[in-house]
């Protein structure tokens, strides 16, 4: 097996274009407190890290020479002073002007405007219950098909439809067309579009008349914009001025912040283009660009996991046109519990993953049995509950990436089959390695206890051996006599966060850097229903965003609403998102933190796991 | 992939859909989920430990994903099988034709393996008789042809699975039986013909 292990960028490079928001250096430990420093933050590996180190989702979508490049002079001028003590922290929260305050507003009319377009049916009964007894088809032409929050297609470079959210695939062969020309456009002029906004004043008809009127548009379009970025309007169509010569193609659109509700509600078309594929966004959310493109190109990861590049490539090169369909059946129910769970699972805005609460003796003792019941072929063995990690040991120099343990946690929650026996099956793990299988053993520790065990082996002819492994883990799981306090675990997998004990915190999301864990505590009231979690989610991925910025990235962000404030501080070590009540200030916020990350270093041997083990 | 921890690999093949989890399922948990069904992805495995007569068989069965994106890899669940359902859905003929497919594949690669023909749901006849995509007899010839048995299951009600089943166990009991009696005691003619002769006239 020819394993690229550290191939943190490789063929899946985009442009230049992309450039990360977040100029990290890896050498700023000599930030003036060793504390804060990258590796020592609350939740670093002490022994190393479990993970190809990824610095967030940038790591997707950052070019391979473009990063230094882009960033812009003041950030680095900026960067030696990058505060990193909690004095000079609360001294620039303190400066910083509250000009997000505005965004609120707009912020609240799309949640209520998306309450109001809440004719979309809940995201289970649009669920395919089965793709066997043929997925349950959505009219294409009703209005509920059209008030979806985000639409997602796939399509090969012939303008065949290979994928899409909702409605089949077959009754949108004329969108597929249309989109196809708009990537035939977009490659004309060298990828200087990569996105398209538009207003609403076009209702609920607005995606189809911004197919159209772009249909129209192009032409001269062509001619007349090189690097702009097209805007649809209501009744027309207009150009935006091309954008200043340095600014990237691809990049977070100012959009009116104080606009009319129709206005703010507008869609974002989203293309990225993975050849042999490209992979479309309709969106209404709050989600900037490169968002959406990182969730495009999970889209793409995840059927690259079921193909590998090699396999996909090679089909391609043969015939043209050919039907991916084909060999996807069966996995679109994967494709949409992805979909689905990006916009639950903050995981995935992260690019981070998330380790079940556990005691630090028992996870000690699950990752010693884990590694003890070792095979020559195997490569990582997980133990995962829900969408978190318990254990995680892998073969000494070899790295798996977080977008491979998502994409292995979505297979796994997508499906309930595995339940029933032990299943073996193919597995690309395309960050890995995107030329070939894996074999995975996949199985339930026992029937009723929500513990899946995962290990990945290199030879497809050894089920037995491997089989043999969970045998044997079990085994000594058992004489550890761990077990007991396992199912207690289990019982808690989300802690409150009450536990942390500051009144006005409702949630925070805490990541570390360097070990590529995060944790975060259950989502409790006010955020009961499932609009409102999304909405938190979408609050958080919208200060995600805005940190980011390729153009503007932000270390400290204090975000006032009228139903939460809440709190964003990046650094090189970490990044953390809290949320608080609305009534809290900002003095109080700033102490909050400090508690907050005193209480994380206090149980981090719980939250994270710190010393990750080898075979 | 043969392990020693099952005595005959049994695996399951047939079009996406025709309700091979199902079956073994049934087989294996005694129960019918109906749906929403979910796609196998790759293949489970499960042992099922059968008697037959005073013996006790364990059947090791591979039920193998229908979609097509794992046809390139099927043989490596199907290599070394002792027995092969080949299960279609006896409301849908196309699924027929796909059983085909698979039976052509066996008889190629694996000359060693009993073949089962298993038309699955027989219960949606119970409520239709219109319903048959598949003649009976048709496959009944076929299946003379092929030497292969033929069983009409319906996992839902339970109908002739556990059959279906004991048939595989007993197959590979009588036919392991019958290997062990050809190798062991077997009269070699070309070689043991003189010593035969010899011991017989001394006696």
């Amino acid at each position: 097996m020819a394993a690229d292990v550290h191939k943190k960028k490789g063929w899946e490079v985009p442009n230049g274009s992309l450039a990360p928001g977040d100029g990290q250096h890896a050498e700023r430990s000599e930030s003036p407190t060793p504390g804060l420093a990258q590796g020592t933050e609350p939740g670093a590996g002490q022994e190393g890290a479990m993970f190809v180190h990824t610095r967030s989702y940038e790591d997707l979508t950052s070019p391979e020479d473009g990063a230094a490049a882009a960033r812009s002079p003041e950030e680095r001028r900026g960067e030696p002073a990058e505060p990193t003590s909690m004095e000079q922290i609360s001294k620039d929260f303190s400066e910083l002007s509250t000009q997000l305050t505005g965004m609120a507003l707009d912020l609240e009319e799309e949640m209520r405007q998306s309450k109001e377009g809440k004719l979309e049916p809940s995201p289970q009964t649009t669920h395919r219950d089965s793709v066997l007894s043929g997925k349950e088809e959505e009219d294409v032409t009703m209005d509920a098909w059209r008030m979806h929050r985000k639409h997602v297609f796939v399509l090969s470079e012939a303008g065949k439809p290979v994928y899409s959210r909702y409605g089949s695939e077959e009754a949108l062969s004329s969108t597929m067309g249309v989109m196809m020309a708009l990537v035939s456009f977009l490659e004309a002029e060298k990828n200087a579009i990569r996105s398209i906004h538009a207003g609403t004043a076009l209702g609920g008809n607005g995606m189809w008349g911004l197919m159209a009127c772009l249909a129209v548009l192009l032409p001269w379009a062509t001619l007349a914009v090189p690097r702009g970025r097209l805007v649809a309007g209501g009744r027309g169509c207009s150009l935006a001025p091309p954008c200043s010569p340095g600014e990237p193609g691809l990049q977070v659109c100012p959009r009116p912040s104080r606009g009319t509700p129709s206005q703010a509600d507008g869609y974002k078309v989203v293309f990225v283009r993975r050849s042999p594929l490209v992979l479309v966004a309709v969106a209404r959310t709050r989600q900037s660009e490169q968002e959406i493109a990182h969730e495009l190109l999970y889209i793409y990861y995840q059927i690259l996991s079921l193909l590998t590049w090699t396999q996909l490539n090679h089909i391609f090169q043969q015939k043209q046109n050919y039907d991916l369909r084909r060999l996807l059946a069966g996995s679109e129910r994967i494709t949409d519990n992805l979909l689905d769970l990006m916009a639950h699972d903050p995981s995935f805005l992260m690019g981070a993953v998330r380790c079940l609460p556990l005691a630090a003796s028992v996870r000690d003792a699950v990752s010693t049995s884990l590694q003890q019941a070792k095979a020559k072929s195997l490569v990582f063995s997980i133990l995962l509950s829900g969408n978190q990690l318990v254990s995680l040991v892998r073969k000494k120099d070899q790295f798996l990436h977080p977008i491979d343990l998502h994409l292995l946690f979505n297979l796994i929650s997508s499906s309930s089959s595995f339940r029933e026996g032990e299943a073996w099956t193919p597995i690309c793990l395309p960050k890995f390695n995107s030329s070939g299988f894996f074999h995975a053993h996949i199985s339930y520790l026992e029937q009723e206890m929500d513990l899946c065990l995962l290990l990945v082996s290199t030879d497809r002819e050894d089920f037995f051996t491997v089989s043999d492994c969970k045998r044997r883990f079990q085994e000594r799981l058992r004489r550890r006599g761990v077990h007991h306090a396992l199912q207690e675990a289990l019982r808690t997998p989300f802690y409150s966060v009450a536990q942390v004990g500051i009144p006005d915190l409702r949630h925070f999301i805490y990541k570390s850097k360097s070990s590529g864990l995060f944790t975060s505590p259950e989502i409790e009231a006010p955020y009961v229903r499932e609009e409102e979690k999304e909405r938190l989610l979408g609050l958080y991925q919208y200060l995600h965003s805005r940190a980011h910025n390729s153009s503007r990235p932000l270390k400290n962000i204090y975000f006032t609403g009228p139903r939460e404030n809440l709190l964003a501080w990046v650094t090189s070590a970490f990044e953390l998102y809290i949320c608080y009540s609305p009534l809290g200030t900002k003095a109080g916020a700033i102490s909050a933190v400090n508690k907050l990350m005193k209480w994380i270093r206090k149980e981090e041997d719980r939250l994270f796991i710190l010393t990750p083990q080898t075979y | 992939m043969s392990g020693r921890r099952v005595d005959a690999k049994v695996v399951l093949l047939g079009q996406e859909g025709v309700g091979k989890s199902s079956l073994v399922e049934r087989c294996a948990h005694r129960r019918f989920r109906p749906g929403p069904y979910q796609n196998t992805i790759g293949a489970a495995f499960v042992a099922k430990v059968m008697s037959v007569g005073d013996q006790t068989v364990t059947l090791g069965i591979w039920d193998t994903a229908g979609s097509e994106r794992y046809e390139a890899m099927s043989r490596i669940y199907y290599r070394g099988a002792r027995a092969a359902v080949v299960c279609y859905d006896l409301t849908d003929s196309s699924s027929f034709q796909r059983a085909k497919f698979w039976v052509n594949e066996l008889q190629n690669c694996e000359e060693g393996c009993r073949i089962y023909l298993c038309g699955t749901k027989s219960d949606l006849l119970e409520e239709d008789r219109r319903k048959r995509g598949v003649d009976f007899h048709d496959v009944q010839d076929y299946a003379d042809e092929i030497k292969a048995e033929l069983f009409e299951t319906s996992s839902k009600t339970g109908q002739s699975v556990d059959e279906l089943f004991q048939k595989v166990a007993e197959d590979y009991v009588h036919f392991t039986a019958f290997q062990v009696m050809t190798e062991e005691k077997g009269v070699d003619l070309g070689q043991r013909s003189g010593a035969y002769f010899y011991s017989c006239c001394h006696h």
